[in-house]
């Protein structure tokens, strides 16, 4: 017994160096909550390059994946004191919550910051729906800004289209998938003839379906199903009947085993902004580099984007002010967005992406060794006029959940399309406590 | 424990019955040890190979390129390591310790409010950790205990699963003779406990102490919440962001990660796990 | 026993107090400060994520109301009995079985110390991880699981869309998780056994097969007690797997009550409020439950176990003396 209670002595001894022990900037620390390590990279890099600032980044990264991200900083915003968040980011999913829902009275407002945000935002040309999205309604300020633009497009595999249609034109393929639906599955069905697969699962037609809807879930505090988000049922059904796609879920092996050409059939496209091409379907595509094309979408939709809040509470007001203005308004060459979507951020030969403010894309160069030199942003900067934030909810990534598996149910025939939906409907006021609408 | 009897004997059961139970033993240890062996393969191969085909009995030449990966995500496995030892060591180290004494308690003295508190211990053994964690993480913050592993270890002390499992591994083999034997000559009752009692207790403690180590080292959800400075991380936060980077999830690394994560306690529960059997081989009464 | 104490309790009683004041204390400040403020919340207005600030409701008991007419709640109940059930009975078997061979005394299973620690094997490593392994194996439509069924000829299957499959696999894995565990609190029951009355019953020449249901299975009442009741209790609280797994998908099949209340409490709206309540009828579903399960098997035993201590003391005087 001797034994271990020295053992423990020793521990405790080591555990009390370990928790007072924190390397700190000679200014101070700055916390930042993110869902990737995406902000907190180029975060860092400022502070790298930028030696006179001072202060270290502690950063906490929780995936949205788990559905852990929210809870654990709604923790740590409402918790406040020294550990609580200076910058936090959002995803389009919950965004809302955090500018204009539950969360919106934790943010600082950018002009509280010292950001003259209006004019910048004007410099910038900033996307209006990140602006419009990033405005909270109670004082009608700007507490959010992201840096990318996510405008989607349809993305496919340039030999897929030689052997079915001859061509790999992006006009060309624009015209054979759309517009509208019905179009779509006639290329599907032409497809389908050659052993091909248009999308890899109902997940790659879920992101335009519901964000090209005209409301969200929720009208009026009450659950709203939207005419073209209920026909996603139809769609989804039709595609899994006729053997369309690989049946796919996104997120998981096989979808990214479709990206590289390795599924059980060969597909022949995904719908995605920007980033998709560049963190998914890019790290992921194994040996179909180069065989890939964009083209304007059957429908208009956008996917995604990362807001950036910081606390009201915020003990370093300016130095805040500094990285959020660096990364969402600065416009220059030196701002973070040039290096974005010119992919030299971290050195040349980075990936590309688009970004929020028009300024920026105005000088910037959009070709793509992925894409066979294509330039994305002809494509992508005119499907950014699909992107608003009128069809979001605080809830989305929660009620999104439920409707997909309910979704799934009567695709696998193990639910009607009736029950589906009433499924749809109890589980979201079970859990939500959020009443049908009828 | 069985080196007593070497020559073994088949009475009683045929040559049949003994392949059976050989036969049924191997095939549940192939069961137990295939899921990890697979996660080690996994972790020596490539993302691209995993995709293709996500089991495989042969190790590939991936593994440095797996581990290369890790300098570009938050995961240091010495630091990770470090925290979840000193959190799971001390609440071990609190919670059998501990327990023991309370079930002492219980078991050897008559006190007024002894069956009082069993019942409680009975009763609050049922409430779903779930339920509690609102009003702990709340209470944590206002104490500003966030960020201190001490938030994450002093809630050991009480552990009611494990007192109720003390009480009633105690309550027949603890003769309470001995404990008078030992009051004539002279000793304390809390010498008594540590020189006595506790020997006596070893095989229970020991079980109790693997069980208690390992929920400890495998918690997720309260360090994940509590802990938000990145140099107090545990070693399963750690693996939970290696699969954080939603854009893409680098399978060979994770695998790579986990198995980092397992090989420190798995060499921990070998070592252990002799003195647990050992331990419990000698039993309480020929002490 | 009992008896034997009473005669001392007076000078003695102090130290009762003295040495389970510590965990009382721990307890106090670390669990039933959280636990009590939970219980209040059931009856106020707590919900949303910023709010700091709550009342009581006008009627105090409409969380409760609310949550028991709530179907999937009610669901998320049967769910959790099924897939323990599912679980728990072939584990108990086994373990018994396991047990049953690993402490017969002449006829021994050779290299059992390093079966037992394999068998535990699977409850060392961190549910998350099992969670997502197992996932990852019964992936559709390109898994291991798929690769299989595509041997036999048979077209991959949906194995996390289809209800019974995910419960079945599910309870798999909690039975795979803790078979080990349970037979390994057995064996140490067993062990923990005087063995002088396995001496004893073999002089009067009784098989291992009646030592076994004649001393060893009495003998390990409590142990066996607490294995049920822990099993019950943990199969009834049942989360990680589940979560990680499948995240109670496909609709709601493997969304035990535990995963429901998380859900409700911790996403999406933060209905602090009605998971609270939810999680008191759980509470008092486990405390009905595990009483019933408690007293029925003191009933049986009580007589038996008597005498058993009485014999032990009697044969462990003897063996000291020895």
């Amino acid at each position: 017994m001797k034994k271990v209670l020295s053992l423990v002595l020793a521990l405790l001894m080591v555990l009390s160096c370990a928790s007072f022990a924190s390397a700190e900037g000679e200014k101070g620390v700055i916390n930042l909550y993110a869902f990737t390590d995406e902000v907190p990279k180029m975060l860092q890099h400022y502070i790298d390059t930028h030696p006179e600032f001072g202060y270290t980044l502690n950063t906490t990264i929780i995936a949205t994946t788990d559905g852990l991200y929210q809870p654990a900083l709604d923790q740590a915003l409402t918790a406040g004191g020294a550990d609580a968040p200076d910058i936090y980011c959002a995803e389009a999913a919950f965004i809302l919550k955090y500018a204009q829902g539950d969360m919106a009275s934790y943010a600082a407002a950018y002009d509280d910051l010292g950001i003259d945000t209006a004019a910048a935002i004007e410099a910038a040309d900033i996307a209006q729906y990140t602006v419009d999205i990033g405005t909270r309604p109670a004082d009608g300020k700007v507490v959010g800004l992201g840096y990318q633009a996510t405008g989607g497009a349809f993305i496919y595999r340039r030999s897929i289209a030689m052997d079915v249609w001859g061509t790999d034109d992006p006009k060309e393929i624009a015209a054979k998938i759309g517009p509208g639906w019905d179009k779509f599955f006639e290329a599907a069905e032409e497809l389908k003839a050659k052993g091909y697969g248009i999308v890899s699962g109902d997940g790659d037609i879920w992101h335009p379906i519901e964000n090209s809807s005209e409301k969200g879930w929720i009208v009026d505090g009450e659950l709203y199903i939207d005419p073209a988000r209920e026909a996603f049922l139809d769609l989804s059904k039709k595609l899994k009947d006729n053997g369309y796609h690989n049946d796919t879920q996104d997120w998981t092996d096989a979808w990214y085993a479709d990206m590289a050409g390795i599924g059980e059939k060969q597909i022949f496209g995904f719908y995605g902004p920007a980033w998709l091409i560049n963190y998914t379907i890019g790290q992921n595509c194994g040996d179909t580099a180069g065989d890939w094309a964009i083209c304007e979408p059957n429908i208009g939709f956008f996917w995604g984007g990362t807001w950036l809040l910081a606390n009201k509470d915020t003990e370093k007001k300016e130095a805040v002010a500094e990285l959020i203005n660096w990364v969402t308004l600065d416009c220059t060459e030196n701002g973070l967005q040039y290096g974005w979507a010119n992919g030299n951020i971290y050195g040349d030969g980075g990936t590309k992406d688009c970004v929020g403010s028009g300024t920026v894309m105005a000088m910037s160069d959009g070709k793509l060794d992925f894409l066979g030199g294509q330039n994305m942003f002809d494509v992508f900067v005119p499907a950014n006029q699909y992107a608003n934030g009128k069809n979001l909810t605080q809830y989305d990534e929660t009620i999104n959940g439920i409707w997909r598996d309910a979704v799934r149910q009567y695709t696998a025939g193990t639910m009607t399309r009736e029950e589906a939906i009433e499924f749809f409907k109890t589980d979201v006021e079970d859990k939500l406590g959020i009443e049908a609408a009828e | 424990m069985s080196k007593k009897r070497n020559k073994v004997k088949l009475e009683g059961t045929g040559f049949l019955g003994m392949f059976i139970k050989y036969a049924v033993c191997i095939i549940l240890a192939i069961l137990c040890i295939m899921p990890f062996y697979i996660m080690i393969v996994n972790a020596t191969r490539d993302t691209y190979s995993i995709q293709q085909s996500a089991i495989s009995l042969i190790p590939s030449n991936a593994l440095m390129q797996n581990y290369a990966v890790f300098g570009e995500k938050a995961f240091d496995p010495l630091v990770g390591f470090k925290n979840s030892m000193i959190i799971s060591t001390c609440s071990t180290a609190l919670t059998v310790y501990f327990s023991t004494l309370t079930a002492y308690a219980l078991v050897a003295y008559n006190w007024k409010l002894r069956n009082a508190l069993f019942g409680f211990i009975l009763g609050v053994m049922m409430i779903p950790g779930q339920v509690v964690s609102i009003g702990f993480y709340q209470f944590m913050y206002k104490l500003g205990m966030t960020n201190n592993l001490l938030a994450l270890i002093l809630p050991a002390i009480a552990a009611p699963g494990t007192v109720f499992f003390m009480r009633q591994y105690m309550l027949p083999s603890l003769s309470m003779d001995i404990v008078a034997s030992a009051r004539i000559d002279g000793a304390g009752e809390f010498r008594t406990f540590n020189t006595i009692v506790l020997p006596i207790m070893k095989p229970a403690m020991a079980t109790q102490a693997i069980f208690a180590f390992v929920t400890s080292w495998n918690r997720l959800l309260e360090p994940m919440i509590l802990l938000t400075r990145k140099e107090n991380y545990t070693m399963p936060i750690m693996v939970s962001l290696l699969k954080g980077d939603i854009y893409k999830t680098e399978y060979g690394t994770v695998y790579l990660a986990l198995t980092m994560s397992v090989i420190p306690l798995l060499a921990i529960y070998f070592m252990l796990s002799k003195y647990i059997i050992a331990g419990v081989a000698l039993g309480g009464v020929k002490e | 026993m009992r008896n034997s104490l009473k005669r001392k309790s007076v000078s003695y009683a102090k130290y009762g107090y003295l040495f389970s004041l510590p965990f009382v204390l721990a307890y106090a400040i670390f669990m039933l400060y959280p636990t009590i403020y939970t219980l209040i919340i059931g009856f106020t207005d707590l919900k949303g994520v910023a709010t700091n600030t709550w009342q009581f409701l006008d009627e105090p008991f409409k969380n409760f109301q609310k949550i028991l007419t709530n179907k999937t709640f009610i669901g998320s109940i049967k769910t959790t009995c099924i897939i323990w059930i599912m679980n728990f009975i072939p584990q108990m078997l086994l373990a018994l079985l396991l047990t049953a061979w690993f402490t017969r005394r002449k006829v021994t299973i050779k290299g059992q110390g390093a079966f037992k620690v394999i068998f535990y094997l699977p409850n060392i490593i961190t549910a998350a991880t099992v969670g997502i392994l197992f996932s990852t194996f019964f992936g559709y439509p390109i898994s291991p699981a798929n690769a299989v069924l595509k041997m036999f000829g048979k077209e991959s299957f949906y194995f996390l869309n289809d209800a019974w499959a995910s419960r079945i696999i599910v309870a798999f894995i909690q039975f795979w998780q803790w078979f080990g565990y349970t037979a390994i609190v057995l064996i140490s029951g067993v062990l923990g056994i005087n063995p002088t009355l396995f001496e004893s019953a073999e002089i009067d020449g009784a098989t291992p097969s009646q030592v076994f249901w004649r001393v060893t299975l009495p003998c390990m009442r409590t142990i066996l007690i607490y294995s049920l009741i822990t099993s019950l209790i943990g199969g009834l609280n049942m989360f990680d797997i589940p979560k990680v797994f499948n995240n109670g998908a496909p609709a709601n099949a493997t969304m035990t009550s535990s995963l429901f209340i998380y859900t409700q409490a911790f996403t999406g709206t933060y209905q602090y409020n009605r998971a609270a309540a939810a999680s008191m009828v759980m509470f008092l579903l486990i405390a009905v439950l595990s009483v019933f399960v408690f007293f029925l098997m003191r009933d049986q035993y009580d007589a038996k176990e008597k005498r058993q201590i009485r014999r032990m003391k009697r044969q462990a005087r003897k063996g000291m003396t020895v």
